[in-house]
């Protein structure tokens, strides 16, 4: 076993970063609280956004493609979701959402596989597009959430000390790990980005895996913006920004091609958590937010450089 | 000839061994090359050339043994160093740049450089230069994209010389060349062999070994077999030395004949948006037919429009009587058309992948219960595609880009009989591969046949088709010239004596005439 961790140790470099960074920080920053549950369990809900988008990542990248509109995809959700439950309620609220991912997955799947654009540009567009119709329709305010139904099953409640984030998580974790490894549909993915046209000869649809890919993706971007309406109860165009970079850091950071053809989901929910966590233990450290930035992007290019095959 | 003594050895690598970890790629293997000779280098995949010819040619460094060109000693691990030694291969997996054009491929990072600026017309002379050495005729201001495959290789081939070497080493450099290109190629070869220069020639088709070489070494299992004069060895001997065993000679195979069925595959003036004229045929359960012709000449045109890969413009397919149409592979698949396609590594397999989920990607339906994929089944299905195709490979997870070849392509095969086509569509089918899997190939193609499949075969080796096939389509320049079987071609041969060599001179004759009734035709147009 620990020779196959030696031996293999690059393709499990994202396990190891991880108990050595949980380590270096429990030992440093004890004092400051960082192994306080609530601590942790914070790390969850300031992870559990960027883990669901990357786990849909993950499917896109191990398709050959990427899509970077998701940060801006969540950030114009919560302003329709809080528009609409402030007319019509919380499931409506809830429909219209998951509607505003689905559409724009749509638009990205489509100029993707039948315009023709790469998806690299595709959801380069659609991130300024999102962004632009997210601060029209709100008029650059933040829009206030009132159900407290919707503000507890989307990221504000818990149940006992847990907190709901985590479950969401759990599921989209095995729900996505299991689609990916154990389905059909995972294997048409894999085999999309390992070898586009091997697997056209096979008879595998290639077209119609990145449209799913990408709707997928745009769908994970909505459910991680109700989220962040949930946990702020409120919609604002800011929610999300930037945040494509550290989903695809995590995906890659858990193993994931960039390439296509290779990837795991939980290499990614463990990549997720790792952004977290040294997000989590910077701030500890009473770093002031630039030089947070800086270590995050060094810390980053060092996993991702050690990971990589040479 | 007056060689210093010293010189008369081009290439002498003696006592080479290579380990990768604990793999012995090569024990003790010696090669020597004297100055003015052709030398080919044989074995099956697998057997160690490659790694040879890579230690020579600065890629690798061997564990032991010493290595001298011309009398000079050479320490490998640069190609560089090779190149400066006189040492130029051709590099099959090394593409040429298709946006560029052929001169600018040829002397990619040693352009000629004037003030500064890169020169390109001395870059256009000199290829000039290097494909007349070649005999060949490929225009230098060409672009990549624009060549033939053959036209391709020749650039691959010249890019390789251009550093005025004087040991060749040609790895399979004919896979794509025309009869009338191979013979120029090796016209040039005895040129530059005659000016006491050397090539090592590998390939695995045995009647240009024979044609070409002074001299051959075999190797097997990373160990030399033997060095000795080429005309000391018939075809069926320098095959049993490859194999290791009393192997199957194809110019011995019996053709025999059979029961066929009814027609399965019928076509009616199909034709695709570009090469193929209407074609029309029609292919009967158990048959084999073969597909001969030249590169370009629409071969796999018509393999990849009845295989659904591409659209066709008109005309119509059958399938056991009923008509059908193809917007994808996935149409033709569920027709029970399978097809394996010309470009193993692009077309036929995912190779940073598992061999298990390469053989199981056609049947992904048949491996899943309730949308879940059960591990036991596509084990159990893997494990039998691997003992029917004899598939070496050392465990179902190994990724597929570690096979052989050989190994590789009858991965492409299970994956295909997985789908229990009725219609069998081979692109190619053993280009690449060794004498021992081309046979077992060849014997699944007709085991195949003989429970009542039909198969349809493009190739540009004839010996193969001369082999396999019942009856034979001549194609040139996307027309069906001639369609001939093979019990007509074997009744002008009453003795029976050497028929698959006999054979395959008549396809040849056949494919010749037919590209030279088409170019008078069209000269005619233009008059």
């Amino acid at each position: 076993m620990i020779h196959f961790a030696l031996k293999n140790w690059r393709q499990n470099i994202i396990y190891i970063g991880f108990v050595l960074i949980f380590l270096l920080f429990a030992l440093t920053l004890n004092d400051r609280g960082f192994l306080n549950p609530n601590n942790l369990l914070n790390i969850f809900r300031q992870t559990a956004m960027i883990a669901i988008m990357a786990i849909a990542m993950t499917y896109v990248l191990s398709a050959g493609e990427i899509d970077l509109s998701v940060g801006a995809v969540a950030g114009l959700t919560t302003v329709t979701v809080a528009l609409t439950i402030s007319v019509a309620g919380p499931l409506a609220g809830v429909a219209v959402g998951l509607l505003t991912g689905i559409a724009v997955g749509v638009c990205n799947g489509w100029l993707t596989t039948r315009v023709g654009i790469p998806s690299f540009l595709t959801t380069l567009a659609m991130m300024g597009i999102a962004k632009g119709v997210a601060m029209w329709i709100s008029g650059t305010s933040a829009v206030p959430i009132l159900s407290r139904s919707f503000a507890w099953f989307f990221g504000g409640g818990s149940l006992g000390i847990v907190p709901i984030l985590f479950f969401w998580i759990l599921i989209f974790g095995v729900w996505g790990h299991i689609q990916l490894k154990h389905t059909g549909f995972g294997r048409r993915v894999l085999a999309t980005g390992g070898g586009e046209t091997a697997a056209r000869y096979t008879g595998i649809n290639v077209k119609n895996v990145k449209f799913q890919v990408l709707v997928v993706s745009g769908t994970a971007a909505a459910i991680a913006g109700m989220l962040y309406a949930g946990r702020l109860q409120s919609g604002r165009f800011q929610l999300g920004e930037g945040d494509e970079l550290s989903v695809i850091a995590a995906a890659v950071l858990g193993g994931t091609s960039l390439f296509g053809g290779k990837g795991t989901v939980i290499g990614t929910i463990v990549g997720a958590l790792m952004i977290g966590m040294i997000n989590n233990g910077l701030i500890l450290m009473g770093l002031e937010y630039s030089q947070q930035l800086i270590a995050r992007g060094g810390i980053i290019i060092l996993a991702v450089a050690l990971s990589q095959r040479q | 000839m007056s060689v210093a003594p010293e010189q008369s050895q081009a290439v002498e690598m003696h006592g080479i061994s290579m380990h990768f970890g604990s793999l012995v790629a090569l024990d003790n293997v010696d090669l020597s090359v004297r100055a003015g000779e052709v030398h080919a280098l044989l074995g099956g995949n697998g057997a160690g050339k490659s790694t040879l010819l890579k230690i020579l040619n600065g890629v690798h460094q061997q564990t032991a043994g010493d290595v001298a060109v011309f009398g000079t000693p050479f320490q490998g691990n640069s190609p560089e160093l090779a190149r400066a030694a006189g040492v130029a291969m051709n590099f099959q997996e090394m593409p040429l740049i298709p946006s560029l054009t052929v001169a600018q491929n040829i002397f990619l990072n040693h352009e000629f450089i004037r003030n500064g600026l890169i020169n390109e017309a001395v870059a256009v002379e000199r290829a000039r230069d290097l494909f007349e050495q070649l005999n060949v005729e490929v225009d230098p201001r060409m672009l990549v994209s624009d060549l033939s495959p053959g036209q391709r290789q020749l650039t691959e081939i010249a890019k390789s010389i251009s550093h005025d070497a004087r040991v060749w080493i040609l790895d399979e450099p004919s896979t794509a060349l025309s009869v009338t290109d191979v013979e120029r190629l090796f016209e040039s070869i005895r040129a530059h062999t005659a000016q006491g220069n050397a090539v090592i020639y590998v390939s695995h088709r045995m009647d240009e070994i024979a044609k070409i070489s002074d001299r051959l070494t075999i190797l097997r299992d990373g160990r030399k077999v033997t060095t000795a004069e080429t005309r000391a060895f018939s075809v069926s001997q320098m095959i049993e030395h490859i194999v290791g065993k009393k192997a199957r000679d194809f110019s011995n195979l019996s053709l025999e004949r059979k029961t066929l069925g009814a027609p399965v595959l019928e076509l009616d003036a199909l034709q695709d948006t570009y090469k193929l004229r209407p074609v029309s045929l029609s292919i009967r359960e158990g048959e084999v037919v073969g597909l001969a012709g030249l590169l370009g000449s629409g071969r796999s045109s018509l393999i990849k429009l009845i295989a659904g890969v591409d659209a066709k413009a008109s005309g119509s397919i059958r399938v056991a009587g009923k008509p059908v149409e193809f917007r994808g592979p996935a149409d033709a698949m569920a027709e029970g058309i399978a097809h394996v396609p010309e470009s193993r590594a692009t077309q036929g397999i995912i190779g940073s992948h598992a061999t298990s989920d390469n053989l199981t990607l056609s049947i992904l339906d048949r491996i899943s219960v309730r949308g879940l994929i059960r591990q036991q089944r596509v084990r159990a299905l893997s494990q039998k595609q691997i003992d029917d195709f004899n598939i070496k490979v050392e465990s179902q997870s190994t990724p597929v880009l570690n096979l052989s070849g050989g190994n590789q392509q009858k991965v492409v095969l299970g994956k295909n009989f997985g789908i229990q086509p009725k219609i069998l569509l081979l692109d190619e089918p053993t280009a690449g591969i060794d004498i021992g899997a081309k046979t077992e190939i060849i014997d699944a193609i007709h085991s195949k046949a003989s429970e009542g499949m039909a198969v349809l075969v493009a190739s540009s080796e004839l010996s193969e088709l001369a082999v396999a096939c019942d009856r034979f389509l001549i194609l040139a320049d996307g027309v069906i010239c001639e369609d001939v079987s093979s019990d007509d071609i074997a009744a002008e041969n009453p003795s029976g004596v050497n028929m698959v060599p006999f054979i395959q001179r008549v396809l040849e004759e056949k494919i010749q005439d037919a590209n030279k009734t088409l170019k008078t035709e069209s000269f005619g147009e233009k008059q």
